[in-house]
């Protein structure tokens, strides 16, 4: 049988060393991402070794987390990781520019048919270029900065191939919730999620794709890549990105898939995910009506120009009720210059919108938006596990960023496709 | 040399995340706060947060430590006394943080439904069983990978690699 693109890619970067009796083998990873939070707790660990991190024009660090510090023990964790930054010779630092994962596929670092790793969950969004990404701990990533090296088995693969035509309404936010109910939050455990877009005109919009890539790993994928097409290309190209001669790019005609979830796009309507788990999702039209005391725009998984631009078409003009708090956090400040231009972001602000800075912000239960006891919060973010934004006792609904802004016009949980249309028709 | 792991069993259902096991805002470069992080979120067990460090065994369901790459959260675990995790399966990334870590992560079928809350474990890593001494029964675990099982023999990823005379 014929190999997944993902196992093309780890292959592809084997150094031949197999361990005896497992599947697990050496391979050479392309880029390294670190972001300050979980950088900064290996940093005594690495120590002196510091001279002897090799490749570091590999190792991408972004200080996004604590962004800045809003605590003294946030910022002595901050230091930690400025510190590092600057005496590693890292190829890459962005400091307060936003998330790590915008960041880099923002850059031209984030190269079709690479192998990524990085020190956070969410690394699985790069998928979207055609990389293999995915997550691990501190400590693992701290073996590859000292052995430019990792171990990893080939994971079993599902393929879920996107056909019909996207909805007006329909987002890459809906897709990746849909799936999340039908698969459950295990439902991809250890295994790769390989989309591929065969939907017709206008397809899958490269936001929406970083969407379902970013929350993958909601379901216990590896990484959910994208099998590159022209939309690919003409993204990575417009992101100053040389397209890879030799590179693995596609599955062989005949790979070998566990699954395969086809997903007609035609009938879809908007999700939207109920506490305590991004897998908990229902059509929004099924709970509409809630009242909510708060919606968060933001994340690397829905703080791009795709929600920004769907929260000011329909607040454009309008006021936020009294009462309802809502929070704007662009992914990055690539993000947040274009929506300023765009005249976005003075949309929001005039309908009572906070727009705060690029960062992961509240998404993480960091800061600025957090919610208290009994709040209810419509967020665009990833993970509405309890406690994750907030007091434990809050209760955070996920869903794109058109649902959280037609949630935030009206005060209370919208299906956004009767405000839709009415923007439409005038 | 036999290698056997004893606790009282701790115990936990599916789709336990690391949010829930260590919440964020007990990140933290200070050990006694990510020690009071400690079960934070989980309903119910906020009471563990003070519980004393007594050696405890996990025995959770499946998809144990999903969600957050935070090694804060095994931190956590090693802090409060957790010497193993025994699970019907986990979360990717909080497995390859157990051994990095050099604790030891063991799938085993329906884990949770073999012991109660506190009944006292035994896990033998060499003989692949699980005995539950208040209960006075036994389960066969699965043997973990022979790539990490040489890692958690270690005592972790770092000292494996000097093990191995690599990344000095």
């Amino acid at each position: 049988m014929g190999r997944t693109l993902t196992r093309r890619i780890l292959e592809s970067r084997a150094t031949g060393s197999q361990w005896e009796g497992s599947d697990y083998f050496e391979v050479e990873p392309d880029l390294v991402l670190g972001h300050d939070a979980t950088i900064a707790l290996i940093v005594d660990q690495i120590g002196e070794a510091i001279e002897r991190i090799l490749d570091p024009e590999k190792l991408f660090l972004v200080a996004d987390h604590f962004a800045p510090p809003s605590t003294v023990d946030r910022a002595n964790i901050l230091r930690r990781f400025l510190d590092f930054a600057k005496n590693s010779d890292a190829g890459e630092v962005h400091l307060f520019e936003g998330i790590c994962h915008q960041i880099l596929v923002e850059s031209s670092r984030c190269v079709p048919g690479s192998l990524i790793v990085g020190a956070d969950s969410h690394t699985t969004t790069a998928g979207a270029l055609g990389a293999f990404a995915c997550g691990m701990g501190s400590t693992d990533i701290l073996a590859v900065l000292l052995t430019g090296t990792t171990w990893l088995r080939v994971p079993p693969a599902i393929r879920v191939p996107f056909y019909g035509r996207m909805p007006e309404h329909l987002r890459g936010k809906d897709l990746a919730l849909r799936l999340l109910g039908d698969l459950g939050e295990g439902g991809a455990r250890y295994k790769a999620v390989e989309f591929e877009d065969r939907s017709d005109a206008p397809g899958i919009a490269f936001d929406g794709r970083l969407t379902l890539s970013n929350m993958a790993v909601e379901c216990g994928a590896k990484n959910g890549i994208w099998i590159p097409d022209d939309r690919t290309r003409q993204y990575f190209h417009s992101m100053g990105g040389e397209w890879p001669a030799e590179a693995e790019l596609y599955p062989d005609d005949d790979a070998e898939y566990e699954q395969s979830i086809a997903v007609e796009l035609d009938d879809l309507e908007p999700m939207i995910a109920q506490p305590w788990s991004p897998a908990n999702t229902v059509p929004v039209s099924s709970i509409e009506g809630i009242e909510v005391d708060q919606v968060f725009i933001g994340s690397c998984a829905g703080g791009r120009l795709e929600e920004l631009g769907d929260a000011a078409l329909l607040l454009r003009g309008q006021r936020i009720p009294a009462f309802v708090k809502v929070v704007v956090t662009p992914a990055s400040t690539g993000v947040y210059r274009e929506a300023l231009r765009r005249g976005w972001i003075a949309d929001l602000i005039d309908a009572g919108a906070v727009v705060t800075n690029p960062s992961c912000g509240a998404c993480g239960g960091i800061d600025k938006g957090l919610i208290a006891a009994g709040e209810v919060c419509v967020s665009t973010s990833n993970r509405n596990f309890r406690g994750r934004m907030g007091d434990v006792e809050g209760r955070v609904y996920l869903a794109s960023g058109l649902t959280a802004a037609a949630t935030a016009l009206t005060g209370r949980i919208t299906d956004p496709r009767e405000l839709l249309r009415e923007k439409t028709v005038s | 040399m036999s290698w056997i792991v004893r606790g009282s069993a701790l115990l936990f259902g599916d789709d336990v995340n690391t949010d829930l096991l260590h919440p964020s805002y007990f990140y933290s470069l200070d050990d006694k706060t990510v020690r009071s992080g400690f079960l934070g979120a989980v309903p119910g067990r906020e009471d563990e947060a003070e519980s004393t460090d007594e050696p405890r065994i996990v025995v959770a369901g499946e998809n144990f430590g999903c969600g957050s790459s935070r090694e804060t959260t095994l931190r956590a675990l090693a802090m409060a006394g957790v010497q193993a995790v025994v699970a019907s399966s986990f979360g990717r990334i909080f497995f390859r943080n157990a051994c990095s870590l050099g604790i030891p992560a063991v799938t085993c079928s329906g884990a949770n439904a073999f012991a109660d809350d506190r009944d006292a474990l035994e896990l033998d890593l060499d003989g692949l069983f699980l005995r539950n001494r208040t209960q006075g029964a036994e389960t066969r675990v699965d043997a973990i990978d022979p790539f990490w099982s040489a890692v958690v023999r270690a005592g972790g990823l770092i000292l494996f690699l000097r093990s191995r005379g690599e990344g000095r």
